[in-house]
């Protein structure tokens, strides 16, 4: 019952900033990068929320910023999901060697912490937005990829696998019309759980400067930039960090709400 | 104490001994991936420095002679390997300096952090994972348990920015001004970081314990209450509590970087952004390098001694 109260408050806010997101471009005030009035005039005077140090409107950077940070955190675990199912499924439906390779590679992977990992990619491409994406996304692969395995591989036990093969179906075909769909309901919670994950990779690297430009309207680059005016106006880069733990918690909250679901019992 | 039998001694010795092995497997190939993810993602790091404008052609070409890029990848992949286990971890290519000096100095501010760090998170884990095990169905312990949650949830940067404020606050209401932060602001933020985890760990070994057959007997024995919780209890429920720690000291490092970066403190986690922003990719890749090993290295001693603190453990291998 309480899980179910905070798992549909999840969801609604989910919904609420993803429209946003996409709404942007016509609902905000403003163009966010642009300056609009006095730098760091506030709440009310012509601007919703006030504008940040170089006069920009704070609403407009903040409606857009839901927009990059949900994005650019969504690229990435596409590309983690990507590269986890195509390495999970091989690694699940290969015996001996490519399994254990696979296997290897992954916990290799793991013994360095994700953003580690992911601040390693960026200093290989330098920074960048799309580096991040990439980066994120390729940081959080290990631990997808054995997930993603164990889930498959727990799955081969299945009858109607054996039924499949019975009937002459060839490793692929097992692979994606019998393991994908019977997986999907653990995957897509899976994949949730690490979208939350994704989201806080992105708004980390940002926040540390490794999108390489300043003035990004994104939720981290927001946290970064409003540090210097910490006492004259703390919610150009509070509100920002608020939005991305509030997100953070409730994509964790719909994962959670998601995986329980899909387990029958 | 009656002595082991010597089968078991033997035993424990396997154990041990493919720990060891499975550990230092592990650590090769996480430094292997280190260097080609960085080779394959980035290409020619020489290239990189042109293209954002840091070098002229031709000090391009003289650091990629001098850096054995002009090799093949196997041979410089070789090359990497043998300084590595001769401790040297190269040049950096902004300053020119010893990597390994440039780590060595900064090394001392992340540790000071991150062992302060990790206390205040154990004090706070401890306290509310007992709080939320002992007291379950009181006020208190839910809010122990909630205490827990949200330290997991908060993003250590507004965290940061959050603890920084409020004493940017305080400090102003009492009319000092603040003082250069010192290592009691960036400690609390790691602190309640790494809490959350540590705090449900607490939270769901004691309460298995607590409800175990052992405890049962412990009470049939007639302990008392106090003590049933504070040894029976605690010991099997030390022992995720101790490969968390491990898990925890790398991951304390991905907190450091930012936590330093938000009070603007020395460190190996500032040298980590610079590096990367610099386009130092020795310093980088000697980081990541240097964080590996150090996580392999806590995780085999975290295994270890769970072995020794659960006896159950060490018939697993």
């Amino acid at each position: 019952m309480r899980r179910n109260f905070t798992f549909s408050w999840a969801v609604v806010w989910l919904i609420g900033i993803t429209v946003i997101a996409l709404a942007a471009p016509l609902i905000a005030p403003y163009n966010p990068r642009l300056p609009v009035g006095a730098a760091l005039s506030p709440a009310g005077d012509g601007t919703m929320l006030g504008t940040d140090g170089l006069g920009r409107d704070l609403l407009s950077r903040l409606m857009y910023g839901a927009r990059y940070s949900l994005l650019s955190s969504l690229a990435a675990t596409l590309i983690t999901l990507s590269i986890g199912l195509t390495l999970g499924l091989l690694a699940s439906g290969s015996v001996g060697f490519v399994d254990r390779m696979l296997l290897a590679l992954a916990n290799a992977g793991l013994a360095i912490p994700g953003l580690l990992l992911a601040m390693l990619f960026v200093a290989g491409i330098g920074p960048g937005l799309p580096t991040v994406i990439l980066a994120v996304g390729l940081g959080g692969s290990p631990g997808f990829i054995r997930l993603a395995r164990s889930i498959f591989k727990s799955l081969m036990q299945e009858g109607y696998v054996d039924a499949a093969r019975a009937l002459g179906a060839g490793r692929v075909r097992i692979a994606l019309f019998h393991l994908l769909p019977n997986a999907m309901p653990q995957l897509v919670a899976l994949a949730t759980t690490h979208y939350a994950w994704a989201f806080l990779g992105t708004t980390t690297l940002t926040f540390l400067g490794l999108a390489g430009d300043p003035s990004l309207p994104e939720w981290g680059a927001m946290l970064d930039a409003g540090r210097t005016y910490l006492i004259q106006a703390p919610i150009l880069s509070l509100l920002p960090g608020l939005l991305i733990t509030l997100t953070v918690f409730a994509v964790h909250r719909a994962g959670l709400g998601l995986s329980t679901s899909s387990q029958p019992g | 104490m009656v002595p082991l039998p010597n089968r078991s001694h033997l035993q424990l010795l396997t154990v041990i001994g493919r720990r060891l092995i499975e550990g230092l497997f592990t650590a090769w190939a996480a430094v292997t991936l280190t260097f080609f993810a960085l080779r394959i993602a980035g290409g020619d790091p020489a290239d990189n420095l042109l293209a954002q404008g840091l070098a002229s052609a031709e000090q391009a070409q003289a650091l990629r002679q001098q850096l054995g890029l002009d090799h093949p990848l196997g041979i410089q992949y070789l090359e990497f390997m043998r300084n590595l286990t001769r401790g040297d971890l190269g040049i950096s290519l902004y300053t020119a300096r010893p990597v390994g000096r440039v780590i060595g100095e900064q090394l001392p501010y992340t540790i000071a952090l991150a062992l302060s760090g990790l206390m205040i998170a154990l004090a706070l884990g401890f306290v509310f994972g007992a709080l939320a095990a002992w007291r379950e169905r009181t006020a208190e312990g839910r809010f122990a348990a909630a205490m827990s949650d949200l330290a997991t949830a908060l993003p250590v940067a507004f965290t940061g920015i959050l603890i920084l404020y409020l004493a940017l606050m305080l400090s102003l209401a009492i009319g000092r001004p603040m003082a250069a932060p010192g290592l009691l602001l960036p400690a609390i933020v790691l602190g309640i970081t790494s809490s959350g985890p540590i705090g449900r760990v607490v939270q769901a070994g004691l309460r298995e314990s607590l409800n175990s057959e052992y405890i049962l007997a412990a009470r049939a024995r007639g302990l008392p209450g106090g003590a049933r919780l504070l040894w029976h209890a605690v010991r099997p429920a030390l022992s995720p509590v101790i490969s968390l720690i491990a898990l925890e000291a790398a991951y304390l490092f991905s907190g450091t970087v930012v936590t330093e970066t938000v009070f603007s403190r020395p460190g190996l986690g500032r040298l980590l952004v610079k590096s990367i922003l610099e386009a130092d990719f020795p310093i980088a890749q000697a980081l990541v390098v240097l964080a590996a090993l150090f996580y392999t290295t806590s995780h085999i001693l975290a295994d270890l001694a769970a072995i020794m603190l659960d006896p159950r453990q060490r018939r697993a291998g």
